[in-house]
């Protein structure tokens, strides 16, 4: 009975403490509005304005949409770039000729920094969605290549000697022993590869054909060009805190589905 | 009649002047030197000695899992050239592989048997009855303990169901109340089998207990140093004066070998 009790109350002991640093800061900045007798709309927005500014456009769709877009665009590319990465992955990981074949181009072009593409890819591409799908399948390839490719030549001899000494076939030590033992090294690959795609679908946007440039642009990206263009630092503040917020839920869900599928990790 | 039999087929192990050698740095380490054995279909025999003998090298070139540089190992009639689950061998560390359950790692070993899905769960379930384990088919390596697991690999090098049985320090990660049960039901198990069964340990008590037969082996070179028949009865029991007397014979010869 007081053990029942007493889970809730030690998460509610615990659970608190992730807000102290946000609720700090929250209380500074409240402070200093109040406290600041004119301040400048350009430098920093009062809470008050931020809230009133993030309900308008929560309300109008415009941030919602913003959002989704994102999420949607960050998703595609990482699905593309990750599929590819992995399967470029496996032939590096599980076939010498594949590794002879690809781990130099593959580590040469890993070296180009992500916006380095911009000026190949837009004279291919134009700068509408499929350059900027591109561009962050691009960053979501080489995590998962890489992870993949270290993950299955590092499997343990303990284990391929198990399979070795059960006489497995190739087919039967790849699914058997292989791709499950470096599953944990592909997933966290994943995480990176997925947390590049965010990161690269806000860049992608931003740079490459804003609203405010074309009007072809959409997404968080997008949205903090124009808040910027226009000097609208409240909806400065709402991008970068949604930016933030939408990333960790990924982050987070990503880490915890990763533990449900591999509960023997967590020794 | 019986000769010509003799000479086709030859039950049993033979392990016929084998070395092998490894590449240490700039240097090459002898595990193993010019070792002849035979082995009798049936017999439960322990290479005993201590670290860097050779008993484990020699174990894993009978597996097939190394391959000696000279000599040959004839098991059953057939020269050993590569692993094969007709000879069982269970590891120091169980390697079960934690993404599957208990009788999924037993089921690993009868992909190439024939039978349906249905017979080969009946006979794993049959498996796991026999080495204690009955509840435990669907519980995952994690979350057994050390004795559970390494029973749990026990079965798995059974379920091929082979001639021989290589045993690794099987019971050298367990502590000493998991390790004494676990050998008695290793006699068990090898009279329920009816197998040939070469365990390596460094356990001069656990050799005694087990064996018919305990070769010593000493190190650098790895080499056979002697051979010791246990001829007591089984159950045998460590307090008796024939148990004890065997046990301090043996440790009396460890003693006096060069380090």
């Amino acid at each position: 009975m007081s053990g029942a009790a007493a889970i809730p109350q030690r998460f509610l002991s615990n659970a608190w403490k992730p807000l102290l640093v946000p609720g700090v800061l929250i209380l500074i900045w409240t402070a200093w509005s109040l406290l600041t007798v004119q301040s400048d709309a350009r430098m920093l927005v009062s809470p008050a304005t931020f809230l009133s500014a993030l309900a308008g456009d929560t309300a109008s769709g415009f941030l919602p949409a913003a959002i989704l877009a994102t999420l949607l665009r960050a998703l595609a590319g990482f699905v593309i770039g990750a599929g590819f990465g992995f399967v470029i992955g496996l032939a590096i990981g599980l076939s010498r000729i594949g590794s002879l074949a690809l781990s130099p181009t593959i580590d040469s072009l890993r070296q180009i920094a992500l916006f380095a593409w911009i000026p190949l890819l837009s004279a291919w591409l134009g700068n509408g969605e499929a350059m900027k799908i591109t561009l962050i399948a691009l960053g979501a390839l080489f995590p998962v290549a890489l992870a993949t490719a270290a993950g299955c030549t590092g499997v343990g001899s303990p284990f391929l000697e198990v399979g070795r000494a059960l006489e497995l076939d190739r087919r039967t030590t790849i699914r058997k022993i292989i791709l499950p033992a470096a599953a944990p090294a592909i997933v966290a690959g994943l995480e990176l590869s997925l947390n590049i795609s965010w990161l690269g679908t806000i860049g992608a946007e931003y740079l490459i054909g804003t609203g405010y440039i074309n009007g072809m642009g959409d997404g968080l990206g997008a949205y903090l060009a124009q808040a910027r263009e226009f000097a609208r630092m409240d909806r400065v503040l709402i991008g970068v805190l949604a930016l933030a917020l939408v990333g960790l839920t990924l982050d987070r869900t990503v880490a915890w589905l990763s533990r449900r599928i591999f509960p023997w990790q967590a020794r | 009649m019986a000769s010509a039999l003799a000479s086709t087929f030859e039950p049993g192990v033979r392990i016929d002047h084998v070395s092998k050698s490894f590449r240490v740095g700039a240097g090459e380490v002898h595990a193993v030197h010019d070792v002849s054995l035979t082995v009798k279909s049936g017999e439960f025999l322990t290479l005993l000695g201590p670290s860097g003998c050779g008993k484990s090298t020699l174990l894993r070139m009978l597996a097939g899992l190394d391959t000696p540089d000279n000599g040959d190992i004839i098991v059953e009639g057939d020269r050993i050239r590569k692993p094969s689950i007709a000879r069982g061998i269970v590891f120091q560390d169980h390697r079960l592989l934690p993404w599957l359950s208990v009788s999924e790692n037993v089921a690993l070993s009868l992909h190439t048997s024939p039978g349906s899905a249905a017979d080969k769960a009946k006979h794993v379930q049959a498996l796991l009855d026999l080495v204690g384990l009955a509840g435990f088919a669907n519980a995952r390596p994690h979350q057994l303990s050390g004795g559970m697991s390494q029973r749990a690999a026990i079965a798995r090098a059974l379920a091929p169901k082979p001639r021989l049985l290589l045993l690794d320090e099987p019971l050298g990660a367990l502590d000493s109340l998991t390790r004494g049960r676990l050998q008695n039901e290793l006699l068990r198990l090898w009279k329920h089998e009816n197998i040939t069964v070469i365990m390596v340990t460094h356990d001069v008590e656990e050799a005694v207990f087990l064996s018919n037969r305990i070769v010593l082996m000493d190190p650098r070179p790895g080499r056979v140093r002697d051979v010791f028949p246990v001829d007591l009865p089984h159950p045998r029991k460590r307090t008796d004066p024939a148990f004890i007397a065997l046990r301090q014979t043996i440790l009396d010869v460890l003693e006096k070998q060069p380090h």
